[in-house]
């Protein structure tokens, strides 16, 4: 009944903007260029009930979402400096650069690996990361990344307060997220400038938006030296139009109908061309495509520029 | 006044929060239990283990003054399990001169005596359930001298009386019988066939009863020369019989028969049952079946009527046959024979929201195979793997959905494993003379099919972990 009565305020509070906006009156507002488009919106909030059902139509987005995790951690921690600040040579941890693995006996590639992971876990003990969650809907990856032992604190940020209301009541089930989690109905623009985070994450939210420029520059703006700001998001060509729409929505029913746009899809080739206009600053240290398969669930498929692909970024010192 | 009070219980209605909870201090809960403090991921996670019996101090006495004979309650561990044990660094804390590792396997079966030998180094490990309990509680007090501000709680002489849902959280409260209660983001059942936690999580568990008992003991060949230690089974129709080495002659059994047997196999003088016991490593169905009923009936007779079949039998036998029979054994260890029901059965899901099922709680089987406590070892290594891996990817691992990798990994395998031991049970209680047949001409066939029989030994052994 409650939850009723505060849904048609919020639509009547929702035609009442839109009607400002209408009449004129955006010459005074400065109309919020990295806001998700309105029909966007309306799609979210109707997931906004079922966000946390892991058996109903989100399983893939919290399966998809250990995927994301993998590649968070693998970025940030294959790129730490483990031997940053140690001069004795026999103090430092062999790192070969090549493919042990493959090469050694089981026994040394096994020793050298214990040894890297031991000094991996050293180093992440004084990792105390910031995080920005753009685009956070229900808190899926908000919540993992503040579980992380290297995460200080995570802000989760969407448009949609119907997603933000599910997140604020998933995130008080885990004692553990009280300190560590705070989410915000606000779009990334109105974030004040001098913040600034260690990590900021955009996972699926380039395909819902008009102007997808405009928002990967700002959240690059955000980025503290040494950060990471990380993107999936879904190449525009067939493979994807077949996966993500076509047996997606339609034939598999695994997401809702409408849940993506084609003409809204960015090619991989295309979101590092644009990165790389900022070169001097900013660097595309990672990337890798990952694919769906019913059964089987989300794997990284090693083929560039085709479907689903995650992106790192990293600001220089 | 009585307002305090009600609001003093109510405060105290939950008066611990925990990580974990393991309920069942055997080895599957110990090694889970060491298994979580050992992991470089979650050992800072904070862990209570409930157990009812005495458990601590019974497995210090173990660990300080083992008892002079060897316990009945023995195992045949396999070397993934050993290896297991090793990577937990418990199993430095074994006591070594209790365990007997054997190579050889000879199996025969009791109408037609086909047989069908295995033999590898290190195929399996005989060894008291004590001593593994004792080597993982070792290992644990060593974990907590490591650990001193994050110790595992080991709360023994203590039962669960009660198990609730927290109502906002949905988080299990367990309710202890010293008044405490727990609260905990994730509840392990250690707990054995018939799990309390398994009860409460509401899973249907599968199966039937063999309507079959085990018996077992320790017992002591009679000197007679050496022999490479070797486990023997017999499989008579009424149920396999099998004879496990142990160190210096001793040996440990798990003869498996039905009710009526077991209660005259229980009810003989230890004389009597040595000598049965002979008869039905030897001697033919029709004559075990004739001995049975003296047995029954006229018990003071079953030594001398055994003693002389035994030796018309013996005197038939040359030098080659007699190594395709078990020694003959000469002594019990006083009061070592007991009996438990065995059963089929499985789970049909080892998780639930904030819940696992490890071990029996999970699955019992026949122990023909010797799979029982290996099976469990596999399941924790898995939900250590599982758990390990939720929680590097920020997930709640208490949820379903984190835990289901867990179930998806072991339920197939452990599916298969019981329906193959199920099978030989099944194939090996008939006595319809065509399928006596087949299966032993089956057998013969096999036992001279190397390669084969090497996959059949990589399987029970566990040589290669899927």
């Amino acid at each position: 009944m409650i939850r009723r009565q505060i849904y048609t305020t919020h639509k009547r509070l929702f035609h009442f903007s839109l009607k400002c906006f209408n009449s004129q009156t955006h010459a005074i507002a400065k109309p919020d260029l990295t806001a998700i488009n309105p029909s966007e919106k309306s799609h979210f909030k109707n997931l906004a009930a079922t966000w946390w059902d892991e058996t109903g139509s989100q399983r893939i987005l919290h399966k998809m979402n250990l995927l994301r995790m993998d590649f968070i951690n693998d970025v940030i921690k294959s790129r730490l400096s483990l031997n940053e600040a140690i001069t004795d040579p026999e103090q430092k941890v062999f790192i070969p650069g090549w493919n042990f693995q493959n090469i050694l006996p089981e026994e040394v590639s096994h020793e050298i690996q214990k040894e890297i992971d031991q000094a991996t876990r050293e180093k992440c003990g004084d990792l105390q990361l910031k995080c920005l969650d753009i685009g956070c809907g229900g808190g899926i990856l908000s919540e993992s990344l503040a579980r992380l032992s290297i995460v200080e604190s995570v802000k989760g940020i969407d448009m949609t307060p119907e997603v933000i209301q599910v997140a604020k009541l998933h995130k008080k089930l885990d004692p553990l997220l009280e300190d560590k989690l705070s989410y915000k109905v606000i779009s990334l623009e109105h974030i004040d400038e001098k913040e600034k985070y260690d990590v900021i994450t955009m996972m699926e939210l380039l395909e819902h938006v008009d102007y997808p420029a405009m928002i990967v520059k700002e959240a690059l703006s955000h980025l503290n030296p040494d950060g990471y700001l990380f993107i999936s998001t879904i190449n525009r060509d067939f493979v994807s139009w077949f996966t993500t729409i076509f047996m997606g929505e339609h034939v598999l029913n695994i997401v809702p109908v409408g849940t993506h746009t084609y003409g809204k899809y960015i090619k991989q080739r295309e979101l590092k061309e644009f990165v790389d206009e900022f070169q001097k600053d900013y660097r595309v240290v990672d990337s890798k495509n990952c694919g769906y398969f019913p059964t089987v669930g989300w794997f990284f498929t090693g083929i560039e520029n085709m479907g689903n692909y995650m992106m790192a970024i990293k600001r220089k010192e | 006044m009585l307002s305090r009070r009600f609001f003093a219980t109510a405060v105290k209605e939950v008066t611990h929060v925990s990580d974990v909870v393991i309920v069942g201090g055997g080895p599957a809960g110990l090694t889970m239990a060491a298994a979580i403090k050992s992991s470089h991921i979650l050992k800072d996670l904070q862990c209570t283990l409930v157990e009812s019996s005495d458990m601590c101090r019974s497995l210090q006495d173990y660990c300080d003054d083992p008892p002079e004979r060897i316990l009945n309650r023995c195992v045949s561990i396999t070397p993934a399990t050993v290896e297991h044990m090793k990577q937990l660094a418990a199993w430095k804390f074994v006591r070594p001169d209790r365990i007997q590792n054997y190579d050889y396997i000879r199996t025969y079966d009791g109408l037609t005596n086909a047989s069908m030998d295995f033999d590898s180094p290190n195929l399996a490990t005989m060894i008291e359930n004590s001593n593994i309990q004792s080597s993982l509680y070792q290992r644990i007090l060593e974990l907590n001298s490591e650990q001193p501000l994050n110790q595992l709680v080991l709360k023994d002489n203590t039962k669960v009386t009660g198990i609730t849902r927290d109502s906002k959280t949905n988080w299990p409260i367990v309710k202890l019988s010293n008044g405490d209660t727990i609260k905990t983001r994730l509840l392990i059942g250690c707990d054995g066939g018939r799990s309390p936690v398994r009860k409460f999580a509401g899973i249907e568990s599968r199966g039937w009863a063999y309507n079959t008992w085990g018996i077992v003991g320790t017992l002591k060949y009679k000197n007679t020369g050496f022999r490479s230690p070797t486990g023997w089974q017999r499989f008579l129709p009424t149920g396999p019989l099998a004879q496990l080495p142990l160190p210096d002659s001793w040996l440990s059994i798990v003869w498996s028969v039905p009710p009526e047997l077991a209660m005259i196999l229980m009810s003989l003088s230890d004389k009597s049952f040595i000598s049965i016991l002979n008869a039905a490593s030897r001697l033919s169905q029709d004559e075990l079946n004739y001995l049975y009923k003296i047995a029954r009936d006229e018990p003071e007779k079953l030594q001398d009527e055994v003693n002389w079949r035994l030796q018309v039998f013996n005197n038939k036998l040359t030098a080659d046959q007699e190594e395709k029979y078990p020694l003959e054994v000469d002594y019990i260890v006083p009061k070592s024979r007991g009996r438990f029901p065995l059963k089929l059965s499985h789970a049909d899901d080892y998780v639930d929201e904030r819940i696992a099922l490890v071990g029996d709680a999970a699955h019992t089987t026949h122990p023909l195979a010797g799979q029982g406590l290996n099976m469990g070892q596999a399941d924790i290594q898995s939900l250590v793997k599982t758990l390990e891996t939720a929680r590097e990817r920020g997930l709640d691992y208490g949820t379903k959905f984190a835990l289901e990798p867990y179930f998806s990994t072991r339920y197939p395998a452990n599916h298969v494993m019981l329906g193959v031991v199920d099978k030989i049970h099944k194939i090996y209680s008939a006595k319809f003379p065509p399928l006596v047949w087949a299966r032993s001409l089956g057998v013969n066939v096999l036992n001279n099919l190397p390669l084969l029989k090497d996959l059949i030994v990589g399987q029970v052994s566990h040589r290669k972990m899927p």
